[in-house]
């Protein structure tokens, strides 16, 4: 490894020494790239069309040279191994969904790209990784056209059966997703941040990754996880998304860790402004998965904390804060399941109990949704009644005979403050 | 949400929700007819609920108002319910074997499956009734057998399966739909898996060989009337209301043969298919087959640059295909994408033209949610979508759908509704025809989870019925299911006119009456063994609480034939026959001839009886059949 190393960089230098041809206009670069140049450095000004990178090379590029597409096909195409390119601005790529047009597209046998500090901006995909081992995708920034419709753009970063993909550091906005997977394991996105698209992560059938110190907000849902299993999500954050903060749709043997998700609003029309009955901004949604651990998250201002349906009972749900949501947990099942690990629950803002033996757990067993819950979820239409004195009445009763109660959740160790979010902490 | 200017969106009140005022005022609750004041009481909010579900119970000796057809999945059934109650009225056997009515083992059953008679088991998924004009008509309904490449047709007359035919050429019927209009002269049906042509060892491993076909039988004879081949593959199909087209989806426009392969393409295709130029070109013979196939062959592929087809890229790895019931659109469902795509099918003729491209038939493309998979339709104008993994209807304006991919700022989703859950097909009240009265919806969920009383690790289905005659959708029936309908049709009671007693010409047991003519039996009145070599048929009559035989003899290893006609013309008076120890039950429903074959076990006495029960002394009704050696 070492040799090939040294290797390399012997290459690199004789390259370097030998072939110093500057490149300062399409031309130049064509060929270039025809040449197979080892490095390649642009120099300021603008280079118009469509650039195949067939060998392994560093494009990197000077401030203020821009890589323009006319609008036609894909900016960059990297069908080789090690290519990296660095510094780039990339403009005005083809708005051809069907065909896939990218700022880069990265073809399959292309592995161990480093795609890295690189300006893009496009009608459709940024980057698209197609089956591509190892890519590093980091310190990008790529922003989407907003004169076209949002099921028009592309996403921020596509990738399609990538694996050892290390995504960090990028910016995406205005596209349409900001980071697509699917089919896609063993593959780390971290630190990015997403912000004002229609999904931050939009995540399908991929296991073994890990989603981590992400942040989204004004999206259409910061997280959608679906259909995968050993992932570990720790450190998000999520605020002010609509419709989901993140949402678990058949995750399994997962870590749910230290993330924030606050302020999730209720979804609203795409194109309009009113937001949707029946669209409540979940921080948490959970379906059909188990053997999950949910534990230290932080889940404020929303509509619903945790909505979290049947056929999910085997998570460990513990040492979450849930601050002030509307309704801080919806539980749509008629079996009881308890949230606590080893003696810890959870903290709820609206815990009334008292701890008088000073150990940091209430005395009485918390229970965010009671008899009057489940009369909300099967007549959705009593939440007009939620403040009435009848509603507080009928807890009343439900406390004092319990032949009323309906099973739920139940915390038997309400914590009486939340645990300190440390950002950062690997699980 | 737009993508822009919502970052000064209000937050801080949100967070004061708990202020009743707020509550009262939040969008969507404020317009909730009946329910306008804030300050109810339980009582009063229980009674508003009551009432709605009351509307849609039916008290015991009431009738429903709707038949619902139901495909029974891989138990290779359909059932008959009668909506709003939900309650299961009938099943029909087709490609499973049933033992209280003798589906598959009876003659006339046997004879209905033809060349599929040894196959015991199928995967019913689309049941669809004939049309006319665009109006059901109550005559039949037609199901697709996934597993084994058939399709069945069932008389509405007398709710039994007359014709099973397997499709040649091609495997796995999917989607199936029926011509709308003028009639129903083609059943239209998916094959959905690519497989090498002809499929006789050549090509195994050679997927670039593969291919699949559209294929439309012809309703009156249930023969082959073409086949197209696609590109891809094709999932669900729909026609239109002019009789001109039909659209199909495809999830695999890749061409692949694993998961991964088959979700790389951001967009695949619904594929469009012009049937009269189809049926032009095959009146003019301009077709080939394929092997030993008669069956016409005509190649829609891009490649042949046909006049059959045109592939209109939609996002991805599309499932559902729905034509709205004013007959303006086909609505292609995103699955992959939170999207379904509207196309305008006044548009088409001017893409096979040529005048336009394929995008441009597209006038809308809602994001709706997660997991789109069907679409119904309220004749309203309103669309209601399932929405897989959201556990949700969306229920949306298609007018208003088209106005916001103009770039207007309109509201085209009008609520959500949890269902439980993962919904799959959802169908309206006449939704698939013109005649949508916009009634109730069903929401076929895939998953109960612990919506009923556990029973064991095998769950039911939950089949949920929705009210969405006012304009909000409102859940009020939860129904549980056996394996597993996919997909179902309800039409209104005033379209069906089932017979209450069979016609003693009924095509259905005409060749058994044939055979006893030829034996010269009458079968309304002898009570006779014909033995004809080792082969011995045994005619009789019965009426509650005799059979018209109280005994026969036979001998051991004879290939026996029980030919039983019940003259009985009391509507409900149904007889079995069984056989003891022989594995033999039927069904003879009044005024009916059935027949079943079997061989007569080793020597001995065997009982037979009558297990549809019929009369006081049901218990009586028996016989002896005498094995001699």
């Amino acid at each position: 490894m070492l040799r090939v190393a040294l290797f390399v960089i012997l290459l690199l230098l004789q390259s370097a020494t030998l072939q110093a041809v500057p490149v300062t206009d399409s031309a130049s670069l064509q060929q270039a790239l025809q040449q197979k140049q080892a490095t390649i450095e642009l120099g300021p000004g603008t280079y118009r069309g469509n650039f195949l990178i067939t060998h392994s090379t560093t494009l990197s590029c000077q401030p203020n040279s821009v890589l323009n597409a006319n609008h036609q096909g894909d900016a960059l195409r990297i069908t080789a191994a090690d290519v990296t390119v660095r510094g780039c601005t990339i403009i005005n790529w083809g708005a051809d969904l069907t065909a896939m047009n990218a700022g880069i597209f990265v073809e399959q046998q292309a592995a161990s790209v480093n795609l890295s500090n690189n300006t893009l901006k496009g009608d459709t995909f940024g980057i698209w990784i197609d089956a591509s081992q190892g890519a590093q995708i980091t310190h990008n920034r790529i922003e989407g056209n907003l004169n076209i419709r949002s099921q028009d753009r592309g996403n921020g970063i596509h990738l399609y059966a990538a694996q050892g993909a290390n995504v960090a550091h990028n910016e995406v906005w205005h596209t349409r997703d900001g980071i697509y997977i699917d089919t896609s394991n063993g593959n780390r996105l971290h630190n990015n941040h997403l912000h004002h698209l229609r999904y931050g992560v939009h995540y399908m059938y991929s296991h073994h990754n890990e989603v981590s110190h992400n942040r989204t907000h004004h999206t259409r849902t910061g997280y959608a996880l679906m259909q995968s299993k050993h992932l570990q999500v720790f450190g998000n954050q999520s605020d002010q998304d609509e419709n989901y903060g993140i949402l678990m749709n058949f995750i399994t043997d997962s870590h749910i860790r230290n993330n924030r998700i606050s302020n999730v609003q209720t979804g609203s029309n795409p194109t309009g402004a009113a937001t949707i009955s029946g669209a409540e901004g979940k921080a948490l949604f959970i379906y059909n998965s188990v053997f999950n651990t949910i534990e230290n998250n932080f889940f404020q201002g929303s509509d619903l904390g945790i909505h979290l349906t049947a056929g999910s009972e085997d998570n460990r749900i513990s040492g979450n804060a849930f601050i002030h949501n509307r309704q801080q947990v919806k539980y749509v099942s008629n079996r009881t399941q308890e949230w606590s690990y080893a003696e810890r629950g959870n903290y709820w803002s609206d815990y009334l109990g008292w701890d008088r033996n000073q150990n940091g757990v209430g005395d009485t067993a918390y229970e965010p949704n009671d008899a009057m819950d489940k009369l909300l979820w099967t007549y959705p239409l009593a939440k007009l009644l939620i403040n009435s004195p009848a509603v507080e009445t009928l807890r009343w009763i439900q406390q004092a005979f319990p032949v009323l109660r309906s099973p739920g959740v139940q915390d038997s160790y309400p914590l009486m403050a939340p645990i300190a979010q440390v950002q950062g902490v690997t699980p | 949400m737009d993508d822009q200017n919502n970052d000064e969106q209000p937050t801080v009140s949100r967070r004061g929700f708990l202020g009743a005022g707020t509550l009262a005022g939040a969008a969507g609750v404020a317009g909730i007819a009946g329910f306008g004041s804030a300050i109810m009481s339980r009582d009063a909010f229980a009674k508003a609920a009551k009432d709605a579900m009351a509307k849609a119970t039916v008290h015991p000796g009431e009738l429903d108002e709707y038949y619902g057809f139901w495909s029974g999945g891989h138990s290779g059934e359909v059932r008959i319910l009668g909506l709003p109650s939900m309650r299961e009225l009938i099943r029909i056997p087709v490609f499973n074997i049933e033992s209280a009515t003798g589906w598959g083992l009876t003659d006339e059953s046997i004879r209905v499956k033809g060349d599929s008679k040894d196959v015991l088991c199928g995967d019913a998924h689309h049941p669809h009734m004939s049309m006319t004009d665009g109006h059901y008509d109550g005559k039949y309904v037609f199901i697709n057998d996934k597993l084994n490449t058939r399709v069945a047709r069932i008389r509405c007359d007398i709710m039994k399966c007359d014709k099973i035919l397997t499709i040649p050429n091609v495997q796995a019927i999917h989607g199936l739909r029926v011509q709308k209009v003028p009639r129903t002269k083609y059943v239209f049906c998916n094959g959905e898996f690519r497989i090498p042509q002809p499929n006789d060892g050549r090509d195994l491993n050679d997927p670039s060989k593969y291919f699949t076909m559209y294929n439309a039988v012809d309703a009156d004879s249930m023969e082959m009337a073409f086949q197209v081949i696609v590109d891809g593959n094709l999932d669900n199909t729909d026609a239109d209301y002019s009789g001109r087209f039909t659209a199909a989806t495809c999830y695999n426009s890749e061409e692949g043969t694993t998961l991964p392969e088959t979700m790389r393409n951001e967009r695949d295709w619904a594929v469009v298919f012009d049937i009269h130029a189809i049926e032009k070109a095959v009146k003019a013979g301009k077709y080939t087959t394929i092997g030993d196939s008669k069956v016409p062959v005509l190649d829609g592929r891009a490649k042949a640059n046909s006049p059959f087809t045109r592939y209109i890229p939609v996002p991805k790895s599309p499932h559902g295909l729905n034509t709205s019931p004013d007959g303006k659109y086909f609505i292609a469902n995103g699955k992959l994408s939170p999207t379904v795509t509207v196309i305008e099918i006044d548009k088409l003729p001017e893409l096979f033209a040529g005048k336009i491209k394929e995008r441009e038939t597209v006038v809308a493309e809602p994001e709706l949610g997660l997991g789109p998979l069907h679409t119904a339709f309220d004749g309203r104008g309103n669309a209601y979508t399932t929405l897989f993994i959201d556990s949700q209807i969306c229920k949306w304006n298609v007018a208003d759908a088209i106005k916001a991919y103009n770039g207007e700022k309109v509201n085209y989703i009008k609520q959500k509704l949890d269902v439980h859950y993962q919904p799959g097909h959802n169908h309206t009240t006449m939704g698939e025809t013109r005649d949508a009265d916009g009634k109730y919806l069903v929401s076929l969920c895939k998953f109960s989870k612990d919506r009923f009383l556990p029973v064991g690790p095998l769950h039911a289905e939950n089949d949920q019925l929705i009210d969405i005659s006012g304009e909000e959708m409102k859940l009020v029936h939860d129904g549980p299911t056996f394996a597993e309908p996919h997909d179902c049709m309800i039409i209104h009671r005033s379209k069906m006119k089932p017979l209450k007693i069979w016609k003693r010409d009924d095509p259905f047991f005409a060749e058994t009456a044939v055979i006893a003519k030829k034996d010269g039996i009458s079968l309304e009145r002898d009570n006779k063994v014909v033995r004809d070599g080792k082969k011995v048929r045994v005619y009789m009559t019965s009426m509650a609480p005799n059979f018209g035989l109280t005994e026969f003899k036979v001998k051991t290893g004879d290939e026996v034939t029980v030919i039983v006609t019940n003259m009985d013309r009391i509507e409900d008076v149904t007889h079995g026959f069984a056989m003891c120890q022989h594995g033999v039950s039927m069904e003879i429903g009044p005024q009916q001839t059935s027949s079943i074959t079997f061989t007569a076990g080793k020597p001995g006495l065997y009982w037979y009886y009558c297990h549809w029960f019929c009369h006081a002394l049901h218990m009586e009704m028996r016989g002896r059949m005498m094995v001699e050696a």
